[in-house]
């Protein structure tokens, strides 16, 4: 990354707004994403995927793979159908009654919304992380629990302490609760709420994880505990984090796609995008011009 | 002069007041130019001339109608004996032969002796009245010069009036208040004389209950009995009855109506849920009496079984109908203001939507559906009519659903209508299970409240 841009990314405020262009102005005409959306092994392949809200388009025929064991970074303007687009893959947007989505999403070369697919079964399979902690008023220990017994991964107690314990090991949660985990999930601090939420994650063993926005809501010490968490986890699984923070997509992702208006203007390696991007609407957001 | 005309002259007073005090500041800051400032506004003060001419008014003129009566009545009391009068009746019998005669042919039926008090008395009520009116007139006036002449800029007329409204909003709470705390005392001194009479132990834990005390010895049943047990024994067993239909009913409807009812299905079925509410309870009896109880008597005599055409059964179903709104209503709308990202964490977890349900929003929501279920028991326990209709009057000692049974309701009815002598133990009897049943349902608010408090899982 050169020096002027990181300057940019640390204080936006440098040259931002000097120059305000509304997002009208801006052409977005365009046709197909620049970069590179294929992978070669690709976890996930979504192909011409279109969101509608009732009668809304949310998402515009986005095409991407997401990679095996890498950390791949939304990002993109508030409304950018970011969020929409994540909420596709463990069709968690089946929970909305308006919503209908179109085109393929392929897991492992399966397509999720087939009629056979069970998106019960799927969302153990994806699982997710949300904006805000949402521990469930329970302790801790059955907060992690959850997943595990509904699931009927552990034949016995014994079994079960251990998966709790390891996945509260994983999620850096461990040492701060050991002594109180009868305790309820809801008492901890917000940072620890969210480590709780992605243990929960993690006990179930899932093979991709999706974050959104998981560090929004957090003061930046709880922030770089969990930035440095989805580190250590890239070595097990596949994640997808939605973020509005560049400077967290730059830490923590491999690659970053950039969203615009429900489209997927551009892909590419972290590095090339906040370095080099190839589209001037790219350029426009990380050099905060708007967004 | 009449009561009403005098309220009309005192708010007259007040609403002058109020259009003097507004206009007086309103002059006062236009004089000093002080438009730039954020002043109190003029309204405030003339609200609180207005409450100084009224409130003090209002409250004498309170007072002198409670103290008015009493005296009068001394007064004519004085006269009678002073003038020789020979009131060999009863004086108060005598008094209201007076009072009630309030058309001048009444007054000309009256012995002349009578006119004679009666014109006393009239003079007495017109005086009376005369000086209370002056009163409350010249207090209320005396009091909108004062307060005109005291109220100035410097008034903290905003800080005045809120302490008024304040006071206003405390009175209406301690009405409320004041209200139960009387009705509990009442209760209670009567339920003592009943005690007097009968020995407390034997009222709680007799299994004999047949109120009818005999005017004469010789007759039937002369001894009464006053074991209030079969009575309780029947309300909770028609209570259960009742709580065994509509909790199940009510949850799982209140389940439905959140979770997975569509706006539009929810819509139309929520208020129609809620009119079951609305139904008169003696609608309900008669459906219970004439439908329900010969239908379970059939369906019984089918089985081989003998049933009372009168049954705990048919009135605790009915009784279980009419209540399942309050469970539904209750649960839907607790279960509804669960938090969505709780239900989106669950399924995110790969957990159906019945499996969020029981582990996630029914805990999190059991306080709101605890009370909902606490406010059904007590409708049940308090629920006279269908119990009336549907069950009868006979006090058996049973916890067979297909008997006939009486609750603690039904029986203070009983008791209390008719003709009786207000000090007999038959009718102090009604108080005594009045304060029963009123411990009875504070016990079980108590226990609920532990329960909820014990088993609650709180979010945020």
């Amino acid at each position: 990354m050169n020096e002027a841009v990181m300057n940019e990314l640390v204080d936006p405020t440098m040259n931002a707004r000097s120059n305000p262009e509304t997002e009208d102005s801006l052409n977005i005409e365009y046709t197909d994403t620049v970069g590179q959306p294929l992978c070669e092994k690709a976890k996930i392949r979504t192909q011409n995927v279109n969101v509608f809200y009732a009668d809304n388009q949310a998402i515009h025929n986005v095409s991407l793979d997401i990679g095996a064991h890498e950390v791949i970074a939304l990002i993109g303007p508030s409304g950018c159908g970011k969020s929409t687009y994540l909420r596709t893959l463990n069709r968690m947007n089946d929970t909305i009654d308006i919503c209908r989505v179109e085109g393929k999403i392929l897991l492992d070369d399966e397509n999720i919304y087939s009629k056979k697919q069970d998106p019960v079964l799927l969302r153990a399979r994806v699982g997710m992380v949300f904006q805000k902690p949402n521990p469930f008023p329970k302790s801790i220990y059955d907060n992690v629990a959850y997943g595990p017994r509904i699931h009927g991964l552990t034949r016995n107690k014994s079994e079960l302490d251990d998966l709790v314990e390891d996945s509260l090991i994983k999620a850096g949660l461990f040492a701060e609760v050991k002594d109180r985990l009868h305790a309820p999930g809801t008492g901890l601090s917000g940072g620890q709420q969210q480590r709780l939420c992605i243990a929960r994650t993690i006990a179930v063993q899932p093979e991709v994880i999706l974050m959104d926005e998981p560090a929004s809501a957090l003061d930046p010490i709880a922030t770089a505990k969990i930035e440095e968490l989805m580190n250590e986890l890239k070595e097990n699984f596949t994640i997808v984090i939605v973020t509005h923070s560049m400077q967290q997509a730059a830490r923590v992702s491999q690659r970053t796609a950039y969203f615009h208006m429900g489209r997927l203007i551009e892909v590419g390696e972290t590095d090339q995008i906040f370095t080099n991007p190839a589209h001037e609407l790219t350029e426009k957001y990380i050099t905060g011009r708007f967004g | 002069m009449k009561f009403s005309a005098l309220i009309f002259l005192l708010l007259l007073f007040a609403a002058f007041s109020y259009f003097m005090a507004r206009q007086k500041i309103t002059t006062a800051y236009r004089q000093h130019k002080q438009k730039k400032k954020i002043l109190t506004l003029p309204k405030y003060f003339g609200y609180v001339a207005a409450l100084c001419s009224l409130l003090p008014a209002l409250l004498v003129l309170f007072f002198l109608q409670v103290v008015e009566e009493p005296y009068i009545n001394s007064e004519i009391s004085a006269y009678i004996v002073e003038s020789n009068i020979d009131a060999n009746e009863d004086l108060d019998l005598y008094l209201n032969d007076i009072k009630s005669a309030d058309t001048p042919e009444k007054v000309s039926a009256l012995s002349p002796e009578k006119q004679q008090v009666y014109q006393r008395y009239h003079e007495i009520e017109t005086t009376t009245n005369r000086t209370i009116s002056v009163v409350v007139l010249a207090l209320s006036i005396l009091l909108a010069i004062w307060g005109l002449k005291k109220i100035n800029t410097d008034t903290p007329a905003r800080k005045v009036f809120e302490k008024i409204i304040e006071g206003i909003l405390l009175l209406a709470a301690s009405i409320a208040i004041m209200t139960t705390v009387g009705i509990v005392f009442s209760v209670l001194f009567e339920s003592t004389r009943f005690f007097g009479e009968v020995p407390i132990l034997s009222f709680m834990f007799g299994t004999e209950w047949s109120p009818q005390t005999a005017i004469r010895a010789d007759q039937v049943g002369s001894s009464a009995a006053f074991g209030a047990v079969p009575l309780f024994v029947g309300t909770m067993l028609i209570s259960f009855i009742a709580l065994l239909v509509s909790v199940p009913l009510g949850l799982m409807s209140a389940i439905y109506l959140s979770e997975y009812a569509s706006k539009s299905i929810r819509s139309v079925a929520k208020p129609v849920l809620e009119i079951l509410a609305g139904i008169p309870t003696v609608v309900y009896g008669f459906f219970a009496a004439l439908t329900v109880a010969p239908f379970i008597r059939d369906l019984g005599e089918s089985l081989g079984l003998s049933v009372a055409s009168e049954s705990a059964l048919a009135a605790g179903l009915v009784m279980g109908i009419m209540i399942i709104p309050f469970v539904s209503s209750l649960s839907d709308d607790v279960l509804s203001a669960v938090p969505q990202s709780l239900r989106e964490g669950s399924l995110g977890l790969g957990a159906t939507r019945s499996e969020t349900i029981i582990k996630v929003l029914i805990p999190a929501a059991l306080p709101g559906i605890v009370g909902g279920v606490l406010l059904a028991a007590s409708r049940a326990i308090g629920e006279t009519m269908i119990v009336v209709m549907a069950a009868g009057l006979a006090a058996n000692l049973t916890v067979n659903p297909l008997e006939a049974v009486t609750t603690v309701t039904v029986q203070i009815v009983t008791l209390l209508t008719g003709d009786q002598e207000f000090d007999s133990a038959k009718t102090l009897a009604a108080f005594a299970l009045g304060l029963m049943l009123f411990v009875t349902t504070l016990i079980l608010n108590v226990i609920a409240l532990h329960v909820v408090r014990k088993y609650r899982e709180q979010y945020e």
